[in-house]
C-alpha cells in the first residue's frame, strides 16, 4: 500500500500522543494514590465509593454522637454517686435521730446536720453540665428544676422527658433523666410505707410493715389501721381494725383487741404484711399504710423535710415523742425507696455507658471496614501501577525513537 | 523534421512532469491537496509524446466514506470535551456535595446533642448555607456550560454559513472553468472537497453530485444548505419552548424562522453539543436540582413541626428555586403561564424530567383535556396522575398539577388545541437554594407535639399553624366499640374538637396540624403547644438527622444514594463516549490511510521521480542535440 508522507507523520504524533496520554493518566494515578480519579475511570466503583462514603460518615457522626452522650451519662452518673451517699447518711442520721437516748439538744444538731444533707441534695439535684445546662431538668435544662416554694417545699419544675440521642443507626438512647424520675420516684417492687396519722393523740408508735407472705402482697392496696375504744366494755378496753382505703373491712375482716400495756409489741398481719404496734393509742387514731409509688411516698425532699420538721421541734410529750418515732420511721423506710430508686438509676445509665462503649467498638470495626471497601473500590495498587508506570514510559520513549528515526529516512538525504 | 518535434514533444512532457511533480512536493503538507499524475500518451499523428492530462488523484467514495467518519468523530470529541468537565466536577470527593450534605447532619447531630448550644447552631446554619451555596456553584457551573453551548452553537452556524457560502461560489466558479475550457482546475476541485470535508467536522451533511459536476449540500432532513450556486443560510435561534436555549432554524419561504428538531442534526460538533445538552447536561442540572429540591422541602417540611428557642413555630430552613414553565412562542391561544410552583404533598411525583404539556381539547375542562409527556423518556403520563382544577369556573387562575409541581394559567380559556407548554420543574432549582435563617434562636430543634408519643405515629404542621401561639391539649378515650374518641381543646369550650371512632392509621386534623394515629389507648394525653417545649427539647433535630437516610428523592432515593446514582450515570455516560470516541477514532484513521494512500504525496515517491523525469528531459535534450548533429552532418557535406 501507498503510504503518504502526511501519513507517516501524523501516525507517528498520533501514537505518541496517545502513548503521552497513557502516560500521563498513570502519572497521576500515583500522584493521587487512586486508581479512580474520574468518575468515568470506574462509575460503578465510583458510585459506589458514594455510599460507603456517606455510611462511613454516617458511622463517625454516631461515634460523635456517642461521646456526647457519653458525656452527659457519665457526669448525671457521678452526681448520682454523690447523691446516693447524701441519702445514705442522711438515714445514717435518721437512725441516729431514733435512738431514744438522744437529748432534744442532741436532735437539734443531728437535725442541722440533716439540713445540710437536705441543701446538698438539692445542690446536686440542681446539677449542671460544662455548658451551664441543667442535668435533671429533662428537656428545660435552662433553669433550675427543683426551686423552694414560698413555703420553703421544694417543687419540681422540670420536664418529665429524657433527652434521646441517637447513637447508632437504630438505637435512640436516652442521655438525661428527668429529676422527676430520681428525686420523685420509687422503683417497682418497693414496700409500702406506713404513716401514722398527723392528727394522732395517743403515743402508738409502730414497726415495719414487714412483707411475710410475697404472693400475698398487692403492692397497689392501701390500708387504714384504725384504734376504737370502747368504754362501756368491762374491762373498758380498746381495739383495732385494718380497713381498705375506702373504709370497708377487710375480706376476712382482721381486727381484734388490743392492749396497751402488753409488755409484748402487737403483731398484727393482714395483706401479707406485718406490723408491730406499741404505746397507748386514743379512740379513733390510725395509721396508714400505702403503697410506695403513692403521691404522698416518693418525693425524697418532702421526706427529708418532714423528717426535719419532727427534729427541729423539741418533743414534749408522749404523743408527740410517738410523731416523733413514726415520722422517722416512715421517713426511713422512704429513704430506702428513695435510695433503690437512685441505685437503680445509677445502674440503668450504667448500663448504657457499658452499651455505649460496645457499640463503639462495633462502630470502630465498622469504620474500619468502610475504608478497607472505599479503598479497595478507589484506592491504587501501587506495585501494579508502578509496573504500569514503567511500561507506559518505554512505550513513549519506544514511540519517540521511532519518530526520530523516520525523519532521516527519506530519498532527498541520498540526492546530491 | 520529426526528431526535433519528438524531442520538443518529450522536453515538454518532462516540464509538466517535474512541474507536478514539484507541485506535489510543495503541497505535501497543504491539507485538502490532493496527489497529481501527469498522464503521457503517444502523439497520434507524428509520433513523439504529449500529455493526456494532469490527474488529480481523488476517491469520490473513499472521501465520503471519511467525511461520515470525521462527522462522528468530531461529534463525539464534542462530547467529550463537554461530558469531561462533568465528570471532572464530580471527581472531587472531598469537596463535592456528598461530603456536604454529610457535614450537614453531622451539623444535625451536634444540635441533637446540645440543642440550645451557640455553637451547635452556628454549626447548622453555616453548613446550611455552605451546601446550599455548593448548591448553586454546581448549578451555575453547569448553566454556565448551557451559555457556553448555547455561544458555541452561534459560532458553529455562522462557520457553516460561511463555508455553504464559499461552496456556492466555488460551484460557480467550476462551471465557469468548464464552460471556457471544458476542464475544471484541480486546485478548485481540492478546495470544494476540503470545505466539504471542513463541513463534515461541523455538522453532518449529505452531499449529492448533479451531474457529476456540482455538489448540493442538504441538511440530514433534506433541508437544502447549498443548490448548485444558491446557498441557504441556517440560523440560530432561541428554542420556540424554552427563550434559553439556542437551536438550529432556518428561514421559510416566507421568510419566517422556523426551528428545526434537536435530534435531526446528529453529526460533527454541532450534533455532538447538541446531543451532550439533551442527553447528559439537562438530565444532570435537573438531578441536581432534583436533589436540591427533595432536600429543602422535605427539610423544611421538618422544620415546621418544630418549636425554636422563642416558642415559635419553625420556619423555612431553605429558600428553593422556583419551577419554570413557559409558552410555545407558536401557540395559537394567548394564554401564559401566570404562576408555577412545587406541589408539596406531591413532592416524591417530582422527577429529573422536563415535561411538554400540550393540549389536546380547548378550552380544557378536566385532566383528560391536556397531554403531558416526559421530555426524557418521551412517556405520556397518565391521566390519572394529572390534575386539573378551575378555581373560579370562568378559566382565570386554572391549575394543572403533575409530578410534583402546580401550574397556573392565567386564563385557560384563551388556550387553543395544540397549544404546547415547556415545564422544567427542578432545571434551575438548585441555583435557587439558600439558607434561610439568619437567627441562631430561629433553628427548631423541638417538637411541639408533647406527652404520649406512642399513640401518633406522624404529624404535619403547615405553616402558621396553632395560630395566636394557644395550646391544645387532646386527650383519648375508649369508645367501647373498638374504636377511640379523642376531644381536643384549646380551654375555650367553644373551640373544642370532637373526633369520633377514630383508629389506629386514621389522620385528624387540629389547628393547621396534621395528626396520622399511631397506638392508642384509653386515657393517652397530648398537647401541642409551642411553648411546652423546653430548651433541650432535640426531638425535631432528631427528626431532621434522620432525614439522612430517609428516600425523599422521588420517593425511592436517599440523597446520598441519588448523589451516586448521578456519579454512575455521569461517569458511565464519560465512559462510553470515550470508548465509542477510540473505536470511532480507529476507523476514521483508517479511512484517512486509505484516503491518504490514493490522494496523498509521498516524498520518497516524488524524489524518484524528479530523478526520472530529470533524466527524462536530459535524454529529450540530447535526441534534439542528437537531432542537430545529423543535421549539422546533412548541412556540412557540402562543406
Amino acid at each position: 500500500m501507498r503510504i503518504s508522507s502526511v501519513t507517516m507523520f501524523e501516525q507517528s504524533v498520533s501514537s505518541m500522543n496517545r502513548q503521552q496520554g497513557e502516560f500521563l493518566k498513570v502519572s497521576e494515578q500515583v500522584a493521587s494514590g487512586r486508581r479512580v480519579v474520574n468518575p468515568s475511570d470506574d462509575p460503578q466503583a465510583a458510585s459506589r465509593a458514594v455510599g460507603v462514603d456517606q455510611s462511613k460518615a454516617m458511622t463517625q457522626q454516631y461515634a460523635d454522637s456517642r461521646v456526647s452522650a457519653r458525656n452527659s451519662l457519665s457526669q448525671s452518673e457521678s452526681v448520682l454517686n454523690s447523691v446516693s451517699d447524701a441519702v445514705t447518711s442522711a438515714k445514717t442520721l435518721l437512725i441516729q435521730a431514733a435512738s431514744d437516748t438522744l437529748s432534744d439538744a442532741d436532735r437539734q444538731s443531728v437535725a442541722s446536720e440533716l439540713r445540710g444533707v437536705y441543701e446538698t441534695l438539692l445542690g446536686q439535684a440542681n446539677a449542671t453540665d460544662g455548658n451551664g445546662r441543667y442535668l435533671f431538668g429533662g428537656y428545660r435544662d435552662d433553669s433550675p428544676p427543683f426551686v423552694k416554694d414560698s413555703s420553703g417545699a421544694v417543687q419540681y419544675v422540670g420536664d418529665d422527658r429524657g433527652r434521646e440521642q441517637r447513637i447508632d443507626s437504630s438505637r435512640l438512647m436516652e442521655v438525661s433523666s428527668s429529676g422527676a424520675g430520681i428525686f420523685q420516684s420509687v422503683p417497682s417492687g418497693a414496700d409500702s410505707v406506713a404513716t401514722a396519722d398527723k392528727d394522732n393523740t395517743g403515743s402508738v408508735t409502730f414497726k415495719g410493715p414487714q412483707v411475710v407472705d410475697r404472693e400475698a402482697v398487692d403492692s397497689g392496696a392501701s390500708y387504714d389501721i384504725t384504734f376504737s375504744y370502747d368504754a362501756l366494755a368491762t374491762p373498758p378496753s380498746y381495739t383495732y381494725e385494718v380497713t381498705d382505703s375506702a373504709g370497708g373491712s377487710l375480706m376476712p375482716p382482721v381486727t381484734g383487741s388490743y392492749d396497751p400495756d402488753a409488755s409484748e409489741p402487737v403483731r398484727i398481719e393482714f395483706g401479707g404484711l406485718t406490723m408491730e404496734l406499741e404505746g397507748q393509742p386514743a379512740d379513733g387514731d390510725s395509721i396508714a399504710v400505702r403503697p410506695a409509688d403513692h403521691k404522698d411516698n416518693t418525693d425524697l425532699f418532702t421526706t427529708l423535710e418532714s423528717a426535719l420538721g419532727v427534729l427541729e421541734n423539741p418533743a414534749q410529750n408522749d404523743a408527740e415523742k410517738a410523731a416523733l418515732r413514726n415520722t422517722l420511721n416512715t421517713s426511713m423506710r422512704k429513704l430506702d425507696n428513695s435510695l433503690d430508686n437512685v441505685l437503680t438509676t445509677r445502674a440503668s445509665m450504667g448500663a448504657r455507658l457499658n452499651e455505649l462503649d460496645v457499640v463503639d467498638q462495633v462502630g470502630s470495626n465498622r469504620l474500619l471496614n468502610y475504608e478497607q471497601t472505599l479503598s479497595d473500590l478507589v484506592d491504587l495498587d501501587y506495585a501494579e501501577a508502578a509496573s504500569e508506570y514503567s511500561l507506559r514510559q518505554l512505550g513513549l520513549q519506544a514511540s519517540q525513537l521511532t519518530f526520530a528515526d523516520l525523519k532521516d529516512m527519506s530519498l532527498f538525504n541520498y540526492l546530491r | 523534421m520529426s526528431i526535433f518535434s519528438t524531442g520538443l514533444s518529450g522536453l515538454n512532457a518532462a516540464q509538466n512532469a517535474l512541474q507536478t511533480t514539484s507541485n506535489n512536493i510543495s503541497n505535501v503538507y497543504t491539507p485538502g491537496y490532493n496527489r497529481e499524475v501527469t498522464l503521457l500518451g503517444e502523439a497520434r499523428a507524428d509520433g513523439g509524446v504529449r500529455v493526456n492530462d494532469i490527474q488529480r488523484q481523488f476517491d469520490q467514495y473513499v472521501a465520503a466514506q471519511l467525511n461520515a467518519a470525521t462527522s462522528k468523530t468530531s461529534a463525539l470529541e464534542a462530547y467529550r470535551g463537554q461530558v469531561e468537565q462533568i465528570d471532572s466536577l464530580l471527581a472531587d470527593r472531598d469537596a463535592g456535595l456528598a461530603p456536604l450534605m454529610q457535614n450537614f447532619f453531622s451539623a444535625l447531630e451536634d444540635l441533637a446533642s446540645a440543642p440550645s448550644d451557640p455553637a451547635a447552631r452556628q454549626g447548622v446554619l453555616g453548613n446550611v448555607d455552605t451546601l446550599s451555596a455548593q448548591f448553586r456553584s454546581f448549578d451555575g457551573y453547569l448553566q454556565d456550560m448551557q451559555d457556553g453551548i448555547n455561544g458555541q452553537i452561534r459560532d458553529e452556524v455562522t462557520q457553516i454559513n460561511n463555508a455553504t457560502e464559499q461552496l456556492a461560489d466555488i460551484n460557480r466558479e467550476i462551471a465557469l472553468a468548464r464552460a471556457r475550457s471544458g476542464e475544471a482546475p484541480n486546485g478548485l476541485l481540492n478546495q470544494r472537497d476540503q470545505l466539504v470535508h471542513e463541513l463534515s467536522e461541523r455538522l453532518d451533511v449529505r452531499l449529492t453530485i448533479q451531474d457529476g459536476k456540482t455538489y448540493n449540500v442538504s441538511l440530514p432532513n433534506g433541508q437544502p444548505l447549498v443548490a448548485g450556486t444558491n446557498h441557504y443560510r441556517l440560523e440560530s435561534m432561541d428554542s420556540p419552548g424554552d427563550p434559553q436555549r439556542t437551536v438550529l432554524g432556518y428561514r421559510d419561504s416566507g421568510g419566517n424562522r422556523v426551528a428545526l428538531d434537536e435530534g435531526i442534526v446528529s453529526g460533527g460538533t454541532l450534533g455532538g453539543l447538541m446531543q451532550f445538552r439533551a442527553e447528559t447536561l439537562d438530565k444532570t442540572q435537573n438531578q441536581i436540582g432534583q436533589l436540591a429540591v427533595s432536600l429543602g422541602v422535605a427539610l423544611n417540611q421538618q422544620h415546621v413541626n418544630g418549636v425554636d428557642l422563642n416558642g415559635e413555630q419553625g420556619g423555612e430552613l431553605f429558600k428553593i428555586g422556583e419551577p419554570r414553565a413557559y409558552a410555545n412562542t407558536r401557540n395559537a391561544g394567548s394564554a401564559e403561564v401566570s404562576d408555577v410552583r412545587f406541589d408539596a404533598d406531591n413532592i416524591d411525583r417530582l422527577t429529573a424530567s422536563d415535561y411538554t404539556v400540550r393540549v389536546i381539547n380547548a378550552p380544557p375542562s378536566g385532566a383528560a383535556d391536556f397531554q403531558v409527556t416526559r421530555k426524557d423518556s418521551g412517556a405520556a403520563l397518565d391521566a390519572s396522575e394529572l390534575s386539573f382544577a378551575d378555581p373560579n369556573a370562568d378559566g382565570t387562575g386554572a391549575t394543572l398539577s403533575f409530578g410534583g409541581v402546580t401550574v397556573t394559567f392565567d386564563d385557560s380559556s384563551d388556550l387553543a388545541a395544540s397549544d404546547r407548554f415547556e415545564v422544567q420543574p427542578v432545571r434551575r432549582a438548585a441555583g435557587g437554594l439558600e439558607g434561610a435563617i439568619v437567627d441562631l434562636d430561629k433553628i427548631a430543634a423541638g417538637s411541639l407535639l408533647h406527652g404520649d408519643s406512642d399513640a401518633i405515629a406522624s404529624f404535619q404542621a403547615a405553616p402558621g399553624a396553632l395560630s395566636g401561639s394557644v395550646s391544645w391539649s387532646l386527650s383519648v378515650s375508649d369508645d367501647g366499640s373498638g374504636g377511640f374518641d379523642i376531644v381536643a381543646t384549646n380551654g375555650n369550650p367553644a373551640d373544642d374538637l370532637n373526633f369520633s371512632a377514630v383508629g389506629k392509621g386514621d389522620t385528624i386534623s387540629v389547628d393547621g396540624v396534621d395528626l396520622t394515629l399511631g397506638e392508642l389507648k384509653d386515657g393517652q394525653a397530648l398537647a401541642l403547644d409551642l411553648s411546652g417545649s423546653g430548651s433541650g427539647d432535640n426531638r425535631n433535630a432528631l427528626a431532621m438527622q434522620s432525614l439522612q437516610t430517609t428516600s425523599l428523592v422521588g420517593g425511592s432515593a436517599s440523597l446520598s444514594g441519588a448523589y451516586g446514582a448521578m456519579v454512575s450515570d455521569v461517569g458511565n455516560r464519560t465512559n462510553i463516549v470515550q470508548v465509542n470516541l477510540d473505536a470511532q477514532q480507529g476507523l476514521s484513521d483508517q479511512l484517512r490511510a486509505a484516503q491518504q494512500s490514493e490522494s496523498g504525496v509521498n516524498l520518497d515517491e516524488e524524489a524518484a521521480n524528479l530523478i526520472r523525469y530529470q533524466q527524462y528531459y536530459q535524454a529529450n535534450a540530447r535526441v534534439i542535440e542528437t537531432g542537430t548533429v545529423v543535421l549539422d552532418t546533412i548541412l556540412g557535406l557540402r562543406n
